[in-house]
């Protein structure tokens, strides 16, 4: 018989919980759980996706032994801990002493690590190192939308919860397709549906939403910002907004007006494509509904205007009064399994955890106290986007790289390689053998979800318990444990016991964690912060009574002009890329492409998204394969027709290694969140004759990629 | 029969992995790959549908009916295989008005979840999971409850309610003259 250990599935930010079937030490099947978000439901990740555990080799070999090399070229070769430890460490603070701690940069894990080993990591860079030089992959996600929410409610998450949102009365989903990046909460809009919500998706592809929209906008890409200010443009000018709501707890509605203004339906159905009318329409359902919610992802994010788009959407939320009570609010629907966790956690680099400013000097007393430390650097440090950039500059020496894989999801990749061929140092921790590590000085093999225990924090602000199912194979180190050694060694002594104890840490320093505790997490049980008290339930809904976290207490209105993409379409490169997921494959693929039935599903190269009528103006057939090409790379990949996808754009998946869309895509970022504009690049198509030729070479080119990851770990 | 609701569909294909699984050896998951990957119904993804299909068990089967050598044959429930007669001669997949019989080599079973490690051509369709305790795989599995079971019980409830829907629509007083028998 099978043990069941209760535990969160390790993909998306739903927080479902699972039971790991577990039999003489070996995980056997996955079944859902009964948790707050999941009820009872997993998707095809939740059920299938614990495999790789089990060192499948599909992909990539885990890493099982700390591996360390004399200079970049040569082989890696295994050594015990304390050689790779004393390596890195000496190395690191010769670094500190000749270019000083911020030509050091160090990220934490928005996946399997957990909120606990994401705390020692940002406290082994502030109070070791010392620098504020911590980031993690919410940069190149949802960094926008916790920069934009913080502005105008205070605080950067989602403000009401993932069960809310089936008793919502209206939901606009702006460039969010649930059934792809979270099919548990694709459910709760089914069921919203069901209950009979109001559904508008603003969206340039036919996304699964669309198909049971109420009202389907197919926006041209690049137009949000005028789109979003066109709908509070008819808020306004039709006086559908809640002018009592505006008066009481918001403030700048005159110059958010005298922006607005500027947009009128009429005006931008030529930007984005869409009838005056339907834009019109959107605003009167989303206005009459009693409660209305706003859902986005990376549609909205991912661009040079990110941040405004998303001020701007707190602002429809604002004037309508969609916020501070149940079933309604704005939600930014976080992606990995543990990136609200990371924010949370402070591997930001600008905030302690729990969003404590490092510009606070009353922060930075209260952090150096508790650690130990004379003092805490006291300016923001850098993000992660902005690497390659400063390694050109000389500024960058050395970079930590902790469960992330920049060199497949970073953009501009051949500018990213660059980087990390120029840098003095790189020491990667991870849990396989990746594109990233394959740069690496020295790597630490870290243990695995299902091999360690912690807290995640799924998109709705919850706090959860994820728990050891099995038992590591090879030499390997819980994460917490391996950067406690590297403190250590540079003369920081880190003497945790378990992840209890650093958890109990962080509620001490972080008032608005306080009350979440190890027992109430216990089993099915979800904390969502704020918890302030131990006898506080946690917080279902944010900004109760229409107080929010701004120095006024008020929301605040701020609208910005529209601008247009950064790199246009020409002749040369006609067609936009906009890059996008698919349901079977998680972030950079080293989990679910280790995983049988997932990868059985989806594997190399990918596909490329295309309207038949762009397939018929540039000859490309179905499932044939075809070069992609943009001003900074070419790739192969699959064509898949669909007139899902808008005429004039073509979407691929990011996770891929030969059909890498991000060795297209640029690095034009937001100027405030440096987050990369991945949705719009221009590139060009161009058919293959010779196909048989073109899939045998994609086989062998495959095969030798995954050869080499193999033989590196030897 | 089991059948989907577009819908509640989303096109996330957990059906497909489950339907696959469950008719494979315990340990299947282990040694999938694209070539032992034989679901049973199928997610379709068209530009404005996305929904599994998958045998409707139909009563008057063309499948059975073309079948010359009755491995196809109608049982209580469903349309059932007998592997041994299969000569793999497509017949099945001509006449399935759905496409949702195809005609695979397979792996020879001892009996249910034993494969004997030879393979035979047979034809292949959903037959409800009928060895399976649990009842079918792809309605346990699916995360918005897309896929159900329809039963003699369902469509009869189904056929009820619709007819009340449409007592409800007719109008008191209705018959206005143009309607009446007097005026024909």
């Amino acid at each position: 018989m099978a043990e069941k250990v209760l535990t969160v599935c390790p993909y998306c930010g739903s927080g479902c919980k699972l039971n790991l079937l577990v039999e003489n030490g070996s995980i056997i099947g996955a079944e859902p759980a009964n948790g707050v978000t999941n009820e009872g439901e997993l998707c095809l990740k939740g059920y299938y996706g614990w495999d790789f555990l089990n060192d499948t080799k599909l992909l990539t070999p885990r890493l099982k032994k700390p591996l360390l090399r004399e200079h970049r070229g040569a082989d890696f070769k295994e050594v015990s801990w304390n050689e790779a430890i004393n390596f890195a460490a000496t190395r690191l603070m010769e670094i500190k002493r000749k270019y000083g701690a911020d030509s050091i940069m160090l990220t934490g894990s928005s996946r399997g690590p957990g909120n606990e080993a994401n705390y020692v990591m940002q406290k082994f860079a502030r109070a070791v190192v010392g620098t504020n030089n911590v980031d993690c992959c919410a940069r190149v996600c949802h960094a926008p939308s916790v920069a934009g929410l913080q502005a105008t409610l205070g605080n950067g998450a989602m403000s009401n919860s993932i069960g809310e949102i089936e008793d919502t009365k209206c939901i606009l989903v702006f460039g969010y397709n649930a059934a792809e990046s979270h099919p548990i909460v694709a459910r709760r809009i089914v069921k919203a549906k069901e209950k009979g919500a109001k559904i508008i998706v603003c969206d340039p592809r036919f996304i699964e939403t669309a198909r049971i929209a109420d009202l389907y906008l197919p926006i041209k890409n690049g137009s949000n910002m005028a789109i979003v200010n066109a709908f509070a443009n008819v808020l306004i000018e039709e006086e559908l907004y809640d002018k009592d709501y505006v008066a009481r707890y918001t403030e700048g509605f005159e110059e958010y007006k005298a922006v607005v203004a500027k947009y009128p339906p009429e005006y931008v159905e030529k930007i984005a494509g869409v009838p005056a009318a339907q834009i019109r329409q959107a605003m009167r359902i989303y206005a009459a509904a009693p409660t209305a919610t706003i859902l986005w992802g990376m549609g909205v994010t991912q661009w040079g205007q990110g941040v405004n788009v998303v001020k701007s959407l707190s602002g429809l939320a604002l004037l309508t009064g969609n916020l501070g009570h149940p079933n309604c609010g704005v939600d930014p629907v976080r992606g990995q399994n543990n990136v609200q966790g990371a924010c949370d956690i402070g591997v930001l680099p600008n905030v302690f955890p729990g969003y404590q400013k490092v510009t606070d000097p009353a922060a930075r007393a209260k952090f150096a106290k508790a650690w130990g430390v004379p003092e805490l650097p006291a300016h923001v440090g850098h993000c992660l986007t902005e690497v390659p950039h400063l390694v050109e500059e000389g500024k960058l020496k050395a970079y930590y790289i902790f469960g992330e894989d920049p060199a497949q999801s970073e953009p501009d990749l051949a500018a990213f390689r660059e980087a990390m061929r120029n840098l003095d140092l790189v020491i990667v921790q991870d849990i396989f053998m990746n594109k990233t590590a394959m740069f690496a000085d020295v790597i630490f093999p870290a243990t695995s979800w299902g091999e360690h225990e912690g807290v995640y924090t799924s998109a709705d602000r919850g706090f959860q318990r994820f728990n050891k199912a099995i038992e590591p194979k090879g030499d390997v180190k819980p994460d917490w444990e391996i950067i406690s050694l590297m403190a250590a060694a540079m003369g920081y002594p880190m003497n945790y016991k378990n992840t209890e104890e650093i958890w109990n840490e962080v509620r001490e320093l972080c008032p608005i964690f306080y009350g979440a505790t190890y027992e109430k997490m216990e089993g099915l049980g979800y904390v969502q912060w704020p918890c302030p008290t131990e006898d506080h339930p946690g917080t279902t809904y944010l900004y109760t009574d229409n107080k929010f976290d701004t120095p006024s207490g008020k929301g605040i209105l701020i609208a910005t002009d529209w601008i247009p993409p950064h790199e246009p379409t020409d002749k040369e490169y006609p067609l936009v890329l906009c890059t996008v997921r698919e349901v079977g494959h998680y972030s950079a693929r080293t989990m679910t492409g280790n995983c049988r039935a997932l990868q059985t599903l989806a594997d190399e190269p990918g596909y490329v998204q295309i309207n038949s009528a762009d397939a018929r103006r540039y000859g490309i057939e179905d499932q044939k394969l075809l070069w992609i090409s943009s001003r900074r790379g070419k790739v192969v990949v699959r064509a898949l027709v669909t007139d899902r996808a808008n005429e004039g754009a073509v979407y691929m998946t990011y996770q891929w290694w030969i059909g890498a869309c991000n060795e297209l895509t640029g690095g034009h970022y937001d100027p405030a969140s440096k987050t990369p504009e991945y949705k719009y690049t221009a590139v060009k198509l161009e058919r293959i004759a010779d196909q048989t030729e073109a899939e045998s070479s994609l086989q062998k080119d495959y095969s030798e990629l995954r050869a080499r990851h193999a033989a590196a770990v030897g | 029969m089991v059948i989907a609701d577009p819908g509640r569909c989303i096109g996330c294909r957990t059906c497909e992995l489950a339907c696959a699984l469950a008719h494979s050896a315990p340990d299947a998951l282990a040694t999938l790959s694209p070539a032992s990957f034989i679901p049973r119904l199928k997610v379709v993804k068209t530009a404005k549908v996305s929904t599994p299909v998958q045998c409707r068990q139909c009563d008057d089967a063309p499948c059975a009916a073309v079948c010359p050598t009755g491995t196809l044959v109608k049982g209580d429930h469903s349309v059932e295989v007998i592997p041994s007669q299969c000569i793999g001669c497509k017949s099945c997949m001509i006449a399935c008005s759905f496409g949702v019989i195809e005609v695979l080599p397979c792996e020879l079973m001892v009996s249910d979840h034993h494969p004997s490690g030879r393979t035979h051509v047979e034809a292949v369709k959903c037959d409800l999971c009928e060895s399976r305790g649990a009842g079918p795989a792809c309605v346990e599995v699916c995360p918005t409850k897309a896929i159900y079971v329809v039963d003699s019980a369902v469509l009869a409830t189904a056929a009820l309610k619709r007819r009340e829907h449409s007592a409800a629509m007719l109008v008191i007083g209705g018959s206005d003259g143009y309607m009446s028998h007097a005026d024909a």
